[in-house]
């Protein structure tokens, strides 16, 4: 006798995932016709045709812990030959956008960020928070309210909020979204190494790499591969949409740089430490000011390639796309032209539009980044925790992982 | 008001539907677009349930044909049209010239002077036959015919001058009747879907990808190779087979719908591979098996337990060249034992589905559905596969019960 196991079906994430663009997942037949067109499905784990069966039978814990759903780049090369029209492609990216929710905490809140109404909302209350922090800040610096100019009588947005306002709003922030974040990374990694039939210890855990192996010799490349993009370009149906893709990321990394060179060099060594004098504004000829302005222009060039590409292969039935992937398009374009528009505005020093645009920059801003564990935008840390998660589970597959674990593995299927 | 049926086609279906009408003392006329009648069953080496050859079944038909004098068949004939209602159809046939007369049994003679050479449709062009020739060995009517691209050449001619006198006619003509009935009976049948539609199957890219029926044909003692089913490239007994099922069927870009009989088909082709050569391996790639009814599922269960026969849950989606150039590799996820599978096969047969002659050559006058089956209204009854896609069995059935659909549509026109 085999053991027993009782089914328990999760009918809420089956309609999460169909009403989330995989309404179609139930036509699928299973076929495998997928598995074999699929120009990133590996030999030993084909997807996405065991993903297509989980979620029609409302398994949840199972496809969120499938590591395989994070390999897939919504190629399409499956939907074009499927011979149902059951589009995996567009039920994968479904299950993507369901299982961050399952892995968020709290979940109304994936709800918000998936939502255009709950987006804008959101950008509505994180403005009025900015806006509020703003007026008790100018009661202590008794600077003017809400369009103060410096002694030159012009914009400068440190005289309107400065750092040490923004740093109280804006840290407690990041601190959540990194509790939020890791927490569940780590149940999404405990969860795929079960899904990967990896060893289970005496406590239910699951082996991880130390520390300095992660970094060294699986994030490290893993990061290497993303910033190539060298799987995404592998896509049969859509390898363009890796062009626009990859500009914004490369867009992002840069504005993630100057924007720690300025926390560094304003807020710590200014103003927390006193060691340097003022740096902000920088001057338009200054490398880091000339950094920003190539990554802001990199982000909206990136995004509005990101869209059309979309709008294009959508149009062309070789993907569907849902309300979290125009939510996550139009956020990311919100911010880079607040934040383009912020500058020129202060440069040609318009005092009432240049501050409710700032206002917005950094509502935009807040929300995109607090959307990390909850919205699509967390496919940054999930799907770079799969790709770091297939060479370990390889490793540990092949015996390399260098514990002793050798005995046990590939005794679990 | 007429009393009488038209029955279009002359395969299992028509037959059956035709003789049990006429046994029933009703008038019917039997058209037949091939030169021979029989259809499909005509070309198989054995059929279900019994794994009988063609021979019994279709001969006990011939003779009912033949003695019943209510029957009037045409072969080598085309019903152009049908029109009018139930109890009053004129229908227009169109019957094609044989070029030879009813003593003409024996085409040895024109064949040893004939020097062109076409390929044989009965054999899938698996070999070529003269210019004139015996469509296949049981043919009924048995009686030669004269290729009419040859008919009025000097080759045509030739043969004419070798063959006995009077028993090749060059000047016949196609001659056109009109027939007045009460009721139709359409058993129009199919067409076994055309493979090169499936680029991802590699159907005459490689040497050694054959289809169901040319597989019948090999196995059939009448066919290309006397029966000895050895791949096309090298004519050797294949050593691994693998068998590609729906190849077409149930897929929204060719057939939607499952062709029914290709699973068992498949099952039967094992069986003849198998008594063949002891030591073939034979590979199923299969969404689902389809074996209905409690026959079928015992015949499913009896190749199953052959331990030379693997049955892979996938469906093939790919086709690679193979470390030879004579074989093939098949590519396909293995559902139930996890992971992708390359399998490679000296010879692979694409199960290839029933595409309803409808959807290919339509008649006006009656009504199809989008995949080319026939709608049934007053006075015209479709049987067989015309109607869907089913086995020889249940074709049989669907035409019995034509037969009485008709007769009743004719009483209550009347």
């Amino acid at each position: 006798m085999g053991e027993q196991q009782q089914m328990q079906p999760d009918l809420s994430f089956v309609k999460g995932v169909m009403a989330s663009g995989g309404e179609t997942v139930k036509k699928c037949y299973q076929c495998a016709t997928c598995s074999v067109v699929c120009p990133l499905s590996t030999n030993d784990s084909p997807f996405p045709r065991k993903e297509m069966l989980w979620t029609q039978w409302g398994l949840a814990g199972r496809v969120s812990g499938d590591v395989d759903v994070w390999l897939c780049h919504q190629c399409g090369d499956c939907t074009k030959h499927c011979p149902r029209d059951a589009r995996p492609g567009d039920v994968l990216a479904a299950i993507r956008i369901n299982a961050i929710r399952y892995y968020a905490n709290p979940k109304a809140l994936a709800d918000v960020f998936n939502s255009p109404g709950g987006v804008v909302g959101a950008v509505i209350a994180a403005a009025v928070l900015v806006l509020i922090v703003a007026a008790v800040w100018s009661q202590i610096t008794g600077n003017a309210f809400p369009f103060p100019l410096n002694h030159e009588g012009k914009v400068e947005y440190h005289e309107f909020l400065s750092v040490i306002p923004i740093d109280a709003m804006v840290l407690p922030i990041v601190a959540w979204i990194i509790y939020v974040s890791y927490n569940g990374v780590s149940r999404f990694w405990n969860d795929i190494s079960k899904g990967a039939g990896l060893p289970e210890s005496f406590t239910g855990t699951y082996p991880k790499p130390s520390i300095g192996l992660l970094l060294s010799k699986y994030l490290g490349p893993a990061v290497m591969e993303i910033l190539s993009h060298s799987r995404f370009k592998k896509c049969g149906q859509t390898a363009e949409r890796a062009r626009g893709h990859l500009l914004l990321l490369w867009s992002f990394i840069i504005l993630f740089a100057v924007t720690n060179y300025v926390f560094i060099a304003e807020d710590l060594f200014h103003a927390a430490l006193g060691l340097i004098s003022k740096v902000t504004p920088l001057p338009l000829y200054h490398p880091v000011k000339l950094a920003a302005n190539v990554g802001g222009i990199m982000l909206i060039a990136g995004i509005l390639m990101v869209k059309s590409m979309r709008t294009q292969k959508t149009e062309e039935g070789v993907l569907t796309s849902a309300a979290p992937d125009w939510v996550l398009i139009w956020l990311i374009f919100a911010v880079g032209a607040t934040g383009i528009g912020a500058e020129v505005l202060r440069l040609i020093n318009i005092a009432p539009i240049a501050y409710p645009v700032y206002i917005l920059h950094l509502a935009t801003i807040i929300v995109l980044f607090l959307s990390l564990p909850y919205g699509k935008f967390g496919h940054l840390i999930y799907r770079t925790t799969a790709y770091v998660f297939q060479r370990w589970a390889d490793d540990v597959k092949a015996g390399k992982a260098g514990f002793g674990l050798e005995k046990a593995v590939g005794a679990a299927h | 008001m007429s009393q009488s049926i038209l029955v279009i086609g002359g395969g299992f279906s028509g037959l059956t539907a035709a003789v049990e009408a006429a046994e029933m003392g009703y008038q019917v006329y039997l058209v037949e677009k091939e030169s021979y009648l029989g259809g499909r069953v005509a070309q198989l080496n054995k059929y279900f349930p019994k794994l009988c050859p063609p021979t019994c079944g279709l001969e006990i038909n011939f003779r009912r044909v033949k003695t019943n004098p209510n029957i009037t068949f045409y072969t080598q004939a085309e019903v152009k049209s049908v029109q009018g209602s139930a109890g009053n159809f004129n229908v227009e046939v169109v019957v094609n010239p044989r070029y030879t007369t009813p003593q003409c049994t024996n085409c040895k003679p024109g064949e040893a002077v004939a020097s062109v050479e076409a390929p044989n449709e009965f054999n899938f062009g698996m070999d070529n036959r003269k210019g004139i020739y015996m469509p296949h060995p049981m043919s009924f009517p048995n009686q030669c015919v004269v290729d009419p691209a040859v008919a009025a050449s000097a080759e045509g001619q030739k043969i004419k001058d070798a063959m006995p006198a009077g028993h090749v006619d060059l000047s016949q003509k196609p001659e056109t009747i009109q027939l007045n009935v009460g009721a139709v009976i359409v058993a129009s049948g199919w067409k076994p879907y055309d493979p090169a539609n499936m680029e991802r199957l590699c159907y005459g890219k490689y040497p050694n990808i054959v289809t169901n029926m040319m597989l019948e044909r090999l196995a059939s003692p009448s066919g290309p190779t006397g029966g000895q089913i050895v791949r096309p490239s090298d004519k050797t007994m294949p050593k691994k087979v693998g068998f590609v099922q729906c190849a077409g069927s149930r897929d929204k870009a060719y057939l939607p719908y499952c062709s029914y009989i290709c699973c068992m088909a498949t099952l039967k082709h094992i069986c003849y591979i198998r008594e063949q050569s002891p030591d073939t391996e034979c590979y199923v790639f299969y969404i689902d098996i389809r074996s209905p009814g409690a026959k079928y599922e015992k015949f499913y269960a009896k190749v199953k337990a052959d331990a030379k026969v693997h049955f892979i849950k996938g469906k093939v989606a790919e086709v690679k060249p193979g470390s030879s150039a004579d074989s093939v590799v098949l590519v396909a996820e293995d559902t139930i034992g996890g992971g992708k599978v390359e399998q490679e096969v000296d010879m692979a047969v694409l199960a290839t589905g029933m595409q309803p002659v409808g959807a290919l050559n339509p008649i006006p006058g009656i009504e199809y559905d989008a995949d080319g089956f026939v709608k049934p209204k007053e006075g015209i009854v479709p049987c067989g596969c015309a109607k869907r896609p089913v086995d020889v069995v249940s074709s049989a059935q669907s035409a019995t019960a034509a037969a009485l659909k008709a007769i009743q549509m004719i009483r209550r026109a009347g």
